[in-house]
């Protein structure tokens, strides 16, 4: 009890309101701005023209089929880079030696942003699917090993003896132990993880794809339609907004006993 | 239960390897606990006498020496030596509950497990709390779950150290009071380590000085005063007075101040 911060069980409504303050003062601005003819309506369409153009899009079903696509493919590859982050991140984590084997390999690798993989990736599997799957894989397996890496490594010794004592043999030790003392750790380098899989996708449609949302984006500035464009962009920030959104809610089910968690708001 | 065993401890020294070369924290330690005993060790800090009690625990090899549990000599942790430490080590993503049914043998079935647990929820005083975790309870809560946690498993021997050391000194009383009530209901060996001279003369049946490191014993007190023993006597002061004699001598005390 002594530990927790003072309760703050029920916030004032303007508490909820605070985040919202920011944005909606620069879109009116923006608005006024356009209104004025400070802008210019082909390089920075007005709020009003784009919020008419995503209804369009949202009508013609165009921008959730691009935003689907994308999805998947932000799915898949996040479960295979995350899948691998996370057992490579044990192996290395519990066993200094696959630490030592692993190293160098590691160290050359990780500096290399993900977006320098996607000539490369293309070349060597084309453009289809699995090309862009593969750099999304690459973009999130990094966060997620660090931080398993660094989880494992965290668990209290005290625990650690505390298990020994009691005779628990390694299923155990890893999974009601290592396992629980890793997770706000994991949890962290997911949601970094899913960030940067959500921005190699579009990275790599924006490079070489016939469909998702980064392809819209690219096709509506060759096409010239900035309203189009900017929806786009706007329905990525959305989209990362809202994942990350879930992933924080999942966490705070999962990491209930952690009273950090229980303490944020 | 399997039958009753000793505690042996013959000629044991523990030293460290350091970079400026050996460090030596027991010396020529020799200790025989009847089943059953409860012994009170107490010493400065850093006397060696958390080492003594790892040791026992198998936590840590010895360097010189035996000890012995019943016939065989102690290499390893095991169930039949429970430990409780200063800070409660409760996991803290597990409830009241599932800390102590962490402390289980495997061989149990589930409804076993689940009885087992009940009971010790009920022993240390903490129904109702079954569902909560470690962050919404007070210290001395906490402590209870620990040595429930400790005492699932049926351990013979129960080694304490500075259990209570953490807590006020009103809780430390009311803990110190249901440690005994435990130990006669379990009927359970129990090795307690403190600077708490109060709580030494309180609990054991013995209460053993160590020196400062290389710790050794230098004194061992009995103390023969009926349970529930009063603080205030006379007798116990007396005991009292004693030890504290062993770490504070007239002239060492005139030099303090």
């Amino acid at each position: 009890m002594t530990s927790t911060p003072p309760p703050k069980s029920k916030h004032p409504f303007s508490f909820y309101l605070l985040p919202f303050i920011l944005p909606i003062l620069i879109i009116t601005i923006w608005q006024l701005a356009s209104n004025l003819n400070w802008l210019q309506a082909s390089i920075l369409p007005s709020p009003l023209v784009i919020a008419q153009t995503l209804l369009d899009l949202l009508k013609s079903a165009e921008l959730l089929k691009n935003l689907s696509i994308s999805l998947l493919r932000v799915l898949e590859g996040f479960a295979i880079g995350a899948g691998l982050g996370l057992v490579i991140g044990f192996i290395m984590g519990l066993s200094p030696s696959m630490e030592r084997v692993l190293s160098l390999i590691t160290g050359l690798l990780r500096p290399i942003p993900t977006i320098a993989w996607i000539p490369a990736l293309i070349l060597w599997m084309g453009i289809g699917e699995s090309s862009k799957i593969t750099v999304i894989a690459v973009g999130s397996f990094w966060p997620v090993l660090l931080s398993a890496i660094q989880g494992v490594r965290s668990t209290d010794p005290k625990y650690l003896e505390v298990a020994r004592i009691l005779e628990k043999d390694r299923t155990i030790l890893l999974t009601k132990v290592i396992i629980p003392s890793a997770l706000p750790s994991i949890f962290t380098g997911l949601r970094v993880g899913m960030g940067i899989a959500w921005a190699s996708v579009v990275g790599a449609e924006l490079i070489a794809a016939s469909s998702g949302i980064g392809f819209m984006i690219m096709y509506a500035r060759e096409v010239s339609q900035p309203d189009v464009m900017l929806v786009g962009v706007a329905a990525i920030g959305l989209t990362g907004l809202l994942i990350d959104f879930l992933l924080l809610q999942i966490q705070r089910r999962l990491l209930k006993w952690n009273s950090a968690w229980a303490g944020e708001s | 239960m399997t039958t009753p065993m000793t505690l042996q401890i013959k000629k044991l020294d523990k030293h460290y390897s350091l970079s400026q070369g050996d460090l030596a924290v027991l010396k020529d330690v020799n200790l025989t606990v009847q089943p059953g005993e409860f012994i009170s060790v107490v010493g400065t800090s850093g006397c060696g006498k958390s080492t003594l009690l790892r040791l026992i625990g198998g936590l840590e090899p010895v360097s010189e020496g035996q000890i012995y549990f019943g016939d065989t000599p102690i290499q390893k942790p095991g169930l039949d030596r429970g430990m409780v430490f200063q800070e409660s080590r409760l996991f803290p993503w597990f409830t009241v509950e599932e800390n102590i049914s962490f402390g289980c043998r495997k061989d149990l079935v589930e409804i076993e497990k689940q009885q087992v647990v009940q009971s010790h929820i009920k022993l240390v005083g903490l129904s109702g709390f079954e569902k909560s975790y470690p962050h919404q309870l007070s210290g001395g809560m906490q402590q209870r779950t620990s040595i429930a946690r400790a005492l699932v498993s049926r351990p013979q021997m129960l080694l304490l150290d500075e259990p209570f050391g953490a807590l006020d000194a009103l809780t430390r009383i009311q803990m110190q009071q249901e440690i005994l009530n435990i130990w006669q209901k379990e009927k359970i060996t129990v090795i307690l380590v403190t600077h708490d001279i109060d709580e030494a003369v309180f609990l054991g049946d013995r209460v053993l000085v160590m020196s400062n490191r290389p710790g050794t014993f230098k004194k061992s007190l009995p103390v023969l005063l009926t349970r529930p023993r009063d603080r205030n006597s006379g007798a116990f002061s007396t005991i009292r007075k004693k030890i504290y004699g062993e770490f504070f001598s007239k002239k060492k005390t005139g030099s303090r101040l």
